[in-house]
């Protein structure tokens, strides 16, 4: 049983302030969320703690004692474990060998296997996982991946246990998952610190909430406070609505996807959507969401159906056909597939226009820079200039690019692959309004979300996906997340492979 | 995460300042600071013939070294080069002496060999799925081979229109005039033009690059073809300093080349690099050879010398690379 | 495209090896004739009249080899015996299987000339206990102790070089020398035999010395930044002739003028240069000798008489006085 508590500590890097005088203190058994904006301040303080980053003034007390945590060893060492934001697994080595990483069991010099076996299996029961044991992380899915670095975690029997966002990739059934863990946890008087986005979360497994703003501690309180104080208390002032969905009249239809099959991912998807509208596509992870997108945007290939956007019909696996015909695609992974994060602002927003206005050959570079500062500024992007390197913009502002790409390229249908995730609050809010001026522009979106609020209260129609199939559509209007999670199960027989 | 951001643009120090700028320039930093030593240790150096002789003989190196450029910025690499400008030289000469092709006529032979054969680099990396290190390091021995079958193993004479690419017009070498007229042709494909805008955009990411529409594959067997188009210049002048086509002309040029490419301040895993560094890189590397014999350095020497050279280069990329992920 | 390389490399051996076995029966029918012969022939009293020896050639792709199988065949008629050619077309393992041959045909001795030197161990070592007699020829055996090593005497060579550098600049000025690639043995032995040769004129002064590694290109790039250092010398002495005509075209009209250059090897082009006036000479080497001494350790192992376990050939000094000879 360990108490663990910040005292008055503060941080710098250089000139910024990232930690003013914050202190809090989380008793065994407990769970403490750390709330805030991106930037707030949040992983630093954590980093602290997991002896990562040394406080500049303030102390570290454990059960009262003060502690000097030089590095994340040390904090191993007093019974602390860390599950980070970005995964520390190594994907060509085998599951168990990664639960045990740098304490694989060894007899005579040799990796004792059978001892390796038990340990990992022993971690990966704990938490309720089933996974095969000598599987290559990397062929698993991230959802599971992330089970596993927290099976790692709770393999060193830490008594104080942080949690950087790990229900970020996670389908709620998986967050449901982990949450009964937590509350094992809490009952073997585990003292846990949990961060998330997902406010909703909260009551369900925090005890207390410190709302970080701008590296000062604003306000210690139950876990219980209502949402809408909460994102008053981070952002420093109210948002009325998190949701903003405005509703306009509808038009004619702008994407009709009939009988896409794909071997192995895809059966039968049809459906359409129309000027204005925002489909919503739900599931849990693994049920072909993104696939869909996917292939309607040509990224992959398809055995059959069509795809046929205002009229025009789009081959399979044709990217450059499917933009010409108004389809725009922001994936679900900003960095790795939807940003040159070394490129500046304006070469990332004209990237997709960077052909169809170059003239002989020549790119139009005077006018793709003028275009992408004007749309910059008609989508609010926070930055120095539209020179600016991409990677050094917030989550946020970086998905803010993706979009305003196919803004530039006048796209009229937008596929949305989880185009909040990792994006705070007050940013969420931001791209929401901008589905909306998508849709008040007579254009149409297509939005897969794991986040269920966010798909009932986005969209005007919920496709709800299982196996790789449709499993039924729902109006948003009427929708409810049970109504939501019974067709997201169903048909669960085909997806025994990703659950087992 | 904004906050890490904020701490290190933040934090510039003086030491800071010199690093980066160290890491920018390091190249042109290099070549101005070995001037001056060579200068120092003897004056011969700083002669304006030895200075037109350095370019001479950076030139053939330097004109490969754009293609490879090219190559690089998509985070490619081109290990057929040398193979490619021997190759072109002897096409030259051999459509030249043996089938009696007009010479300019020859000369261009000679071009489009090149840029064929490293489009069938580009088509096998881009299509085939090869690795480009493997595809053209397969490429390295089928057109060295290639070279041999042609030549029977013997050095054939060039024609004069290959000739004159290598000689003096008046008091002006024309090895430095091509490598010039190469290299803005170069940095303007690179700077102003689609295909060289989305070499950057690949080699930064290639999969965000695709799925914003770029014709990834094309752009692929282009920056591989227009590789083999560079090679095939500077084969074409070092045979024209020969007025010989040699079948082992330029063996190990390749890595002169990509030595020269990151020397100049490009990185390997792609996205980044520019035409005036490589240009920087070649001269130095050049620089380098001339200042060793200069000064009559044991030739067992200057092995070392250039080894810790381009070690000290690809130790500058990972610094840079560092210095981008802070 | 892969299946067409394959393709060819397939009929490419193939034909190398239908090639092989072509001039298999050849010879042994010759050897049949000449076996034949030297039985009425009685004047020769020597054990080696008739015996079979055999001549495993590297390539005769190469004019130098070939030169030196014609100078082992006529000494082979000369002396009497019977002379196996075999050409390896510079395919080692072909060369191998040429070497287990001569086993098998009755060799009482091998002339070998290896494609390469280390790859041929194994075979010659089988033959060596199998007590046959091996005679290397231009080319050793790497670690093998055999019978005769016959090879150019390069350090004399680089002597004569010297010499006639020497005499061509007037016996004084200064001396630059482009040297081969570093470690050769080539290499070595002319720069050892140019400096100990150089060192009889007190007048004339190596100023440099960088290594072009053998290259034309290299030859011309390293003259030229020398040329920068000491505009003021009048001779270059070169490892190779590739090496010594990169330097004739960095020194351009001062070529065989203000400045002499010497080469090594007597190849066409160096031949050609010479007869212009551009190169003042070049070492050639004597291939029909190489051959002809190879053969006469052969018959000397054969009879018992003593072999000489290294036997340098000695080569030539090529001027414009007796280029004529060689330009054919």
């Amino acid at each position: 049983m360990t108490t663990v508590a910040l005292e008055n500590v503060s941080k710098s890097f250089g000139p910024v302030k990232v930690i003013e005088d914050v202190s809090f203190t989380v008793e065994p058994g407990t769970v403490h969320v750390l709330l805030g904006e991106n930037g707030a301040g949040k992983s630093t303080l954590i980093k602290m703690i997991a002896g990562i980053h040394q406080p500049d003034t303030g102390r570290v007390l454990l059960n009262g004692e003060p502690v000097t945590l030089t590095d994340p060893r040390a904090a191993e060492r007093h019974g602390i474990a860390t599950i980070h934001q970005e995964l520390n697994l190594v994907p060509s080595l085998s599951v168990a060998e990664n639960v045990l990483l740098g304490r694989l069991p060894t007899k005579r010099g040799l990796i004792d296997s059978r001892a390796m076996r038990q340990q990992a299996q022993k971690a990966l029961d704990r938490i309720g996982l089933k996974v095969r044991l000598d599987r290559r992380v990397g062929e698993l899915g991230i959802a599971q991946q992330q089970l596993i670095e927290i099976a790692k975690a709770l393999s060193i029997d830490a008594s104080v246990l942080i949690l950087d966002e790990p229900t970020a990739a996670l389908s709620s059934t998986e967050t449901d998952q982990l949450f009964e863990i937590m509350e094992t946890l809490k009952e073997r008087g585990v003292a846990m610190i949990f961060i998330s986005h997902h406010l909703d979360e909260l009551p369900r497994i925090g005890d207390n909430v410190s709302v970080l703003r701008d590296g000062k501690c604003v306000a210690v309180v139950p876990a219980s406070t209502e949402e809408a104080e909460l994102v008053r208390l981070m952002v420093g002032r109210s948002i009325e609505d998190q949701f903003p969905r405005r509703r306009g009249t509808l038009g004619e239809t702008l994407l009709e996807v009939s009988d896409l099959n794909s071997a192995g991912t895809l059966s039968n998807i049809s459906f359409s959507v129309r000027a204005g509208e925002v489909l919503g596509i739900a599931g849990l992870v693994g049920a072909g969401r993104s696939e869909v997108l996917r292939a309607i945007a040509g990224a992959d290939s398809y055995d059959s159906g069509t795809v046929i956007v205002d009229g025009t019909k789009v081959p399979p696996g044709r990217i450059p056909r499917a933009i010409a015909a108004g389809l725009g695609l922001v994936p679900e992974d900003r960095k790795a597939q939807g940003l040159v994060l070394g490129a500046t602002v304006a070469e990332n927003i004209g990237l997709a226009t960077l052909f169809r206005r170059a003239r002989a050959g020549l790119a139009d570079l005077r006018g793709q820079r003028e275009s992408a500062q004007r749309i910059s500024e008609q989508l609010r992007i926070q930055m120095h200039s539209v020179d600016q390197q991409v990677k050094n913009l917030s989550g946020g502002n970086q998905q803010k690019v993706v979009f305003g790409r196919w803004s530039l390229a006048n796209s009229r249908v937008m596929l949305l692959d989880e185009p909040t995730r990792g994006v705070d609050v007050g940013a969420k809010v931001e791209i929401y309004q901008l589905i909306n001026e998508v849709t008040e522009n007579g254009g149409a979106v297509v939005m897969v979300s794991s986040e269920l609020p966010e798909v009932l209260a986005m969209s005007d129609r919920i496709a709800v996906m299982s196996g790789g199939q449709i499993t039924g559509e729902l109006d948003a209007s009427t929708a409810t997340q049970d109504s939501v999670m019974t067709l997201a199960v169903k048909n669960v027989d085909d997806t025994s492979e990703e659950t087992a | 995460m904004s906050s890490t951001t904020a701490s290190t643009t933040g934090t510039t120090s003086t030491w800071d300042k010199v690093k980066h700028f160290l890491a920018s320039n390091g190249a042109l930093v290099g070549l101005v600071g070995l001037c001056i030593l060579l200068f120092i240790a003897t004056p011969v150096f700083l002669t304006g013939p030895n200075l037109l002789n350095v370019g001479i003989q950076a030139a053939t190196v330097a004109i490969m070294a754009f293609g490879m450029t090219f190559v690089i910025v998509a985070a490619g690499i081109d290990l057929s080069v040398g193979s490619m400008a021997a190759l072109a030289g002897m096409v030259s000469a051999y459509t030249f002496a043996t089938s009696g092709w007009p010479g300019p006529i020859a000369l261009i032979a000679g071009l489009l060999a090149g840029g064929l054969i490293g489009a069938v680099n580009g088509f096998a990396n881009a299509y085939f799925r090869l690795p480009s290190f493997i595809a053209t390091l397969a490429m390295l021995s089928i057109a060295r081979g290639l070279t041999l079958v042609i030549s029977q193993g013997l050095p054939l004479s060039t024609p004069e229109s290959v000739n004159f690419l290598g000689s003096s017009l008046g008091p002006v070498p024309m090895p430095i005039v091509v490598m010039i007229l190469a290299g803005a042709a170069a940095a303007f494909i690179l700077r102003y033009t689609a295909i060289g805008r989305s070499m950057y955009a690949i080699g930064g990411n290639m999969e965000a690059a695709r799925l914003a529409g770029i014709p990834v594959k094309k752009i692929q067997v282009t920056v591989f073809a227009l590789s083999g188009l560079f090679s095939a210049l500077a084969g074409m002048v070092l045979a024209g300093r020969l007025n010989t086509a040699s079948p082992q002309a330029a063996t190990g040029y390749e890595l002169d080349a990509i030595a020269a490419v990151v020397i100049g301040g490009a990185s390997l895993a792609g996205g980044v690099g520019k035409i005036t560094g490589t240009v920087v890189g070649a001269l130095l590397l050049a620089v380098i050879r001339n200042g060793l014999n200069i000064l009559n350095v044991s030739s067992f020497w200057q092995q070392v010398v250039i080894g810790v050279v381009i070690a000290v280069a690809v130790g500058m990329d990972v610094m840079r690379r560092n210095e981008a992920s802070h | 495209m892969k299946g067409i390389i394959v393709k060819s490399l397939i009929t490419r051996r193939a034909l190398a090896t239908i090639a092989a076995v072509g001039l298999f029966a050849t010879a042994l029918a010759g050897c049949n004739r000449d076996g034949g012969a030297s039985g009425s022939d009685s004047t020769a009293d020597s054990k080696a009249t008739g015996a079979k020896v055999v001549l495993a050639v590297s390539t005769m792709n190469n004019p130098f080899f070939v030169t030196l199988r014609d100078g082992a065949v006529a000494e082979a008629e000369a002396k009497g015996i019977s002379l196996d050619v075999s050409d390896a077309q510079n395919d080692a393992s072909t060369q191998s299987n040429q070497l287990a041959n001569a086993q098998a045909i009755g060799a009482k001795a091998v002339i070998v000339n290896p494609v390469d030197s280390d790859a041929v161990v194994p075979a010659v070592q089988r033959l060596v206990s199998a007590s046959i007699p091996i005679i290397a020829v231009d080319r050793g055996v790497t670690g093998v102790e055999v019978a005769s090593f016959i090879s150019s005497d390069n350090v004399a060579g680089g002597r004569q070089a010297a010499e006639a550098l020497a005499k061509a600049m007037g016996e004084k000025g200064k001396v630059l020398i482009l040297q081969g690639v570093p470690g050769t043995s080539a290499s070595r032995e002319r720069g050892q035999g140019f400096a100990e040769g150089i060192k009889a004129f007190s007048d004339i002064q190596v100023v440099g010395q960088q290594t072009a590694n053998f290259d034309r290109t290299q030859g011309l790039n390293v003259t030229s930044n020398l040329m920068q250092a000491h505009p003021d010398v009048t001779g270059i002495f070169a490892e190779n002739d590739e090496m010594a005509l990169g330097a004739i075209q960095a020194l351009g009209a001062k070529a065989g003028k203000d400045v002499m250059v010497f080469g090594f090897d007597g190849t066409p082009d160096a031949m050609e240069a010479i007869q212009d006036g551009r190169m003042v000479g070049s070492i050639a080497q004597e291939p029909a000798e190489l051959g002809k001494l190879a053969v006469d350790q052969a018959v000397n192992a054969i009879n018992g008489d003593p072999v000489d376990e290294t036997v340098p050939v000695p080569v030539t000094t090529v001027t414009k006085d007796n280029v004529a000879e060689f330009l054919q």
